[in-house]
């Protein structure tokens, strides 16, 4: 297994990679390509087929569907969306949202920028520990946190023009902390993990000319951290954007609620129209899908990103 | 997998100067997110300003939270109808608060304990104990007796101290529906005994017809026909203290309830957990089935039937009971005590009590609701509502559902999947009534 001889590896020319093996043993020959296409097509239906159902039904008439079933042909309105926004104060919750999401994921991406510079750059005795800290604390299910967080949140107490209630709770406020620290782990571990691999020479070529901690932290490691602070700006735009467990929890007030938890202003007490609900829950999965397709590749390194360990 | 590893080194020195130039831009988005953190506006913003005068005009403002999402149909206007015949008649500002109903009543004890607005809308017996016994709810026995309101009102508004916290304002009750065109059609009168009721639905199942309209995927429409089995079988008196945990699941009496839903079961449409109650209320509307046991809100889900709509009242089964109790859930409004407006709450809840405040509720919404003060005026009402009214007005007793008169855990994580597992698999009733009885037990302590 340890061969040690440079012979030099074969390299496929062009032309063999083009020609199909006879015996159909290549990774994706023919006969197997067919196969994989067969899967994954109908694996692709079967997860796209509730979301495209959905999509489907939000064009269509409650009344035509409970008289004629889902699987009748007809019906057709765009009414469900311009009553979905209107019912649901749409334009509200998703200023709520923004006001959440952006200083969130400002926050989180700065204050994990910082200790994960600390934690890359320097040996103390506690890194692996502080790292390892960190890591621990974005592991326990938010359920888990719930009745603690509430209790402290009222605790603190905030002038009344900051929030109405007097305390943290029923504020943009405690959303936006509570984000940033559920979210600080994973960033402070996947941007260290990124920042261990700036070779130390760069470092000690910028004290060699003078450049103090703070300089070498701004001007020298977030310009070559962009493409992981990129990747995790967009996968914690759609993570904060979708947070809905806290935001029923810490505000109690139906006009400061973001628009995840917003949809259910779509629900009555009894009555629920499915249709009103489904054209609701494509709005509100736009955003996300619009950021996805736009910025798929930083989506998908942002995923693979600090996978494997410098 | 090595470039993965060591993407700087890849990174050319050109790549290094436009980094320097971007570093700038960088910069400059930081400053500016700073300055948006930072800005009075967006702080503004974060803090909210709807107590309008800038939270301290104390005496001039009353925070009215509200079980119904703003701009959600008729009950979201009614309490609107509240709120602005209040401000109208006294010149105080109601700081209305409208959250959806079910996430209000999710997290109803997180909103209690927190910072509540200081009138709030809430349901009669159990439910409103709970919270009053937790001291998260301010007496309001200085209040009654409300004008208008009889003793059934009163005792749905007592918790066990013996003292009042709520002020009802509406009611509805259930009862079995039907269609008038159907029955008329067929010559059909509403039963009044169970052997009328099992002729009359094997006379619809002859001719094709489902007796009754069944669905449970919901989780809690199944509890409005065992709570009225229990109550006509075992009585009032025994269903309230089996709800309030003080009788045994695993009884001979809850037995037999089971047993005599079981002998009904045939005639109720097949497949009930595959059915949400808005499909079930479609089959009745669309003459597929004859009847339906159900709360008088049914006309949501079938608006156009609603003319056509009839009900009467469970049938007696055991004669030595009168069949003169039903579920009639009462809702009412509560002062929390964290509320931090005691007594401008409590002036609120005063008005809200009335025959007026009652009246404008009515007089902004078409809701299939009955008034609690029994002075508001009735000309509003349809013939539904009619007779509602008068149904509840003769009835001896009145429940107000399975999940408020009882433990909101018992209720949903032990009775819903408990009366699911019964309607999959009827014949198991001692397993099933002993599985209940041990989660009783630890939901309730004895």
């Amino acid at each position: 297994m340890t061969v040690v001889s440079p012979a030099p590896a074969p390299v496929p020319t062009p032309a063999a990679t083009t020609t199909p093996a006879k015996g159909g043993g290549g990774l994706m020959s023919k006969p197997r390509g067919t196969v994989a296409m067969v899967i994954m097509f109908t694996l692709s239906v079967i997860w796209l087929f509730p979301l495209l159902w959905a999509v489907i039904n939000s064009f269509r008439e409650y009344a035509y569907t409970q008289a004629h079933g889902y699987l009748s042909f007809g019906g057709w309105t765009f009414d469900n969306y311009r009553q979905a926004w209107e019912q649901g104060q749409f334009g509200l919750h998703f200023k709520n949202s923004l006001i959440i999401t952006a200083p969130a994921v400002l926050l989180t991406l700065f204050l994990a920028s910082t200790v994960a510079f600390v934690l890359a750059r320097f040996t103390f005795k506690f890194n692996l520990a502080l790292l390892g800290f960190f890591l621990a604390a974005n592991m326990l299910p938010p359920q888990a946190l719930l009745i603690p967080v509430f209790r402290m949140f009222r605790e603190v107490h905030l002038p009344l023009w900051m929030s109405d209630s007097g305390t943290l709770l029923n504020s943009f406020w405690a959303l936006i902390l509570v984000n940033v620290a559920f979210q600080l782990g994973f960033c402070a571990f996947v941007l260290s993990n990124y920042m261990k691999t700036i070779p130390r020479e760069i470092y000690e070529s910028a004290e060699i000319d003078g450049a103090g901690v703070w300089r070498q932290y701004w001007q020298l490691t977030l310009p070559l951290v962009r493409p992981a602070l990129a990747a995790l700006a967009v996968l914690e735009v759609t993570w904060i954007y979708n947070e809905f467990f806290w935001a029923t929890v810490l505000v109690s007030r139906g006009d400061k609620f973001p628009i995840t938890s917003a949809l259910n202003n779509l629900r009555g007490q009894f009555f629920t129209d499915t249709n009103l609900v489904a054209a609701g829950s494509v709005m509100v999965a736009l955003p996300v899908l619009i950021v996805f397709f736009v910025l798929q590749k930083q989506f998908v390194s942002g995923l693979t990103l600090g996978a494997t360990k410098g | 997998m090595n470039r993965q590893q060591r993407p700087s080194l890849l990174v050319p020195p050109s790549a290094l100067a436009t980094a320097a130039a971007s570093r700038r831009s960088f910069l400059r988005s930081a400053v500016l997110g700073g300055a948006l953190l930072g800005s009075p506006a967006l702080l503004a913003a974060c803090g909210g300003d709807d107590s309008g005068g800038g939270g301290g005009g104390s005496t001039k403002t009353v925070k009215f939270g509200v079980n119904e999402a703003k701009d959600s149909g008729p009950a979201y206007q009614r309490m609107k109808g509240f709120a602005d015949a209040y401000t109208k008649k006294s010149g105080v500002k109601v700081s209305a608060n409208y959250v959806d109903h079910n996430t209000f009543q999710e997290s109803i004890n997180t909103y209690l304990q927190g910072s509540p607005d200081d009138v709030f809308a809430w349901f009669a017996g159990y439910r409103m104990q709970q919270f009053a016994e937790d001291g998260l709810l301010t007496d309001l026995s200085d209040l009654w007796p409300i004008d208008g309101m009889g003793d059934a009102f009163k005792e749905a508004s007592t918790s066990s101290d013996g003292k009042q916290y709520l002020v009802p304002y509406d009611y509805y009750p259930w009862a079995v529906f039907y269609t008038k065109s159907l029955f008329d059609k067929n010559n059909w009168q509403p039963p009044t005994n169970y052997d009328d009721m099992v002729s009359l639905a094997d006379e619809m199942k002859g001719k094709g017809i489902a007796p009754f309209a069944f669905g449970d995927k919901d989780g809690w429409p199944a509890m409005g026909t065992f709570d009225i089995l229990n109550m006509r079988i075992n009585g009032f008196d025994f269903h309230m203290s089996l709800l309030g945990g003080d009788e045994a699941w695993d009884s001979n009496e809850v037995k037999k309830v089971f047993e005599t839903w079981r002998n009904l079961l045939p005639y109720h449409q097949e497949d009930p957990l595959g059915r949400t109650w808005q499909e079930t209320a479609t089959s009745l509307a669309k003459g597929e089935a004859g009847m339906m046991m159900f709360g008088t809100f049914i006309g949501d889900a079938i608006p156009d039937a609603i003319d056509d709509l009839d009900f009467f009242i469970y049938p007696q089964i055991d004669p030595s009971i009168p069949a003169d109790s039903l579920d009639a859930p009462i809702d009412g409004f509560a002062l929390a005590s964290a509320g931090q407006n005691q007594d401008a709450g409590k002036e609120f809840l005063k008005f809200l009590g009335t025959a007026e405040a009652q009246d404008a509720a009515n007089a902004a919404a078409d809701a299939p609701m009955i008034a609690a003060n029994e002075n508001a005026s009735q000309d509003s009402y349809s013939a539904l509502q009619l007779k509602s009214a008068e149904v509840v007005g003769a009835a001896g007793h009145i429940a107000q559902f399975l999940d408020r008169d009882t433990d909101t855990d018992f209720a949903s994580t032990v009775m819903i999947p408990s009366i699911q597992d019964f309607l999959k698999n009827p014949d198991d009733i001692d397993g099933l009534t002993k599985s209940i009885q041990e989660q009783k037990v630890s939901i309730f302590g004895s």
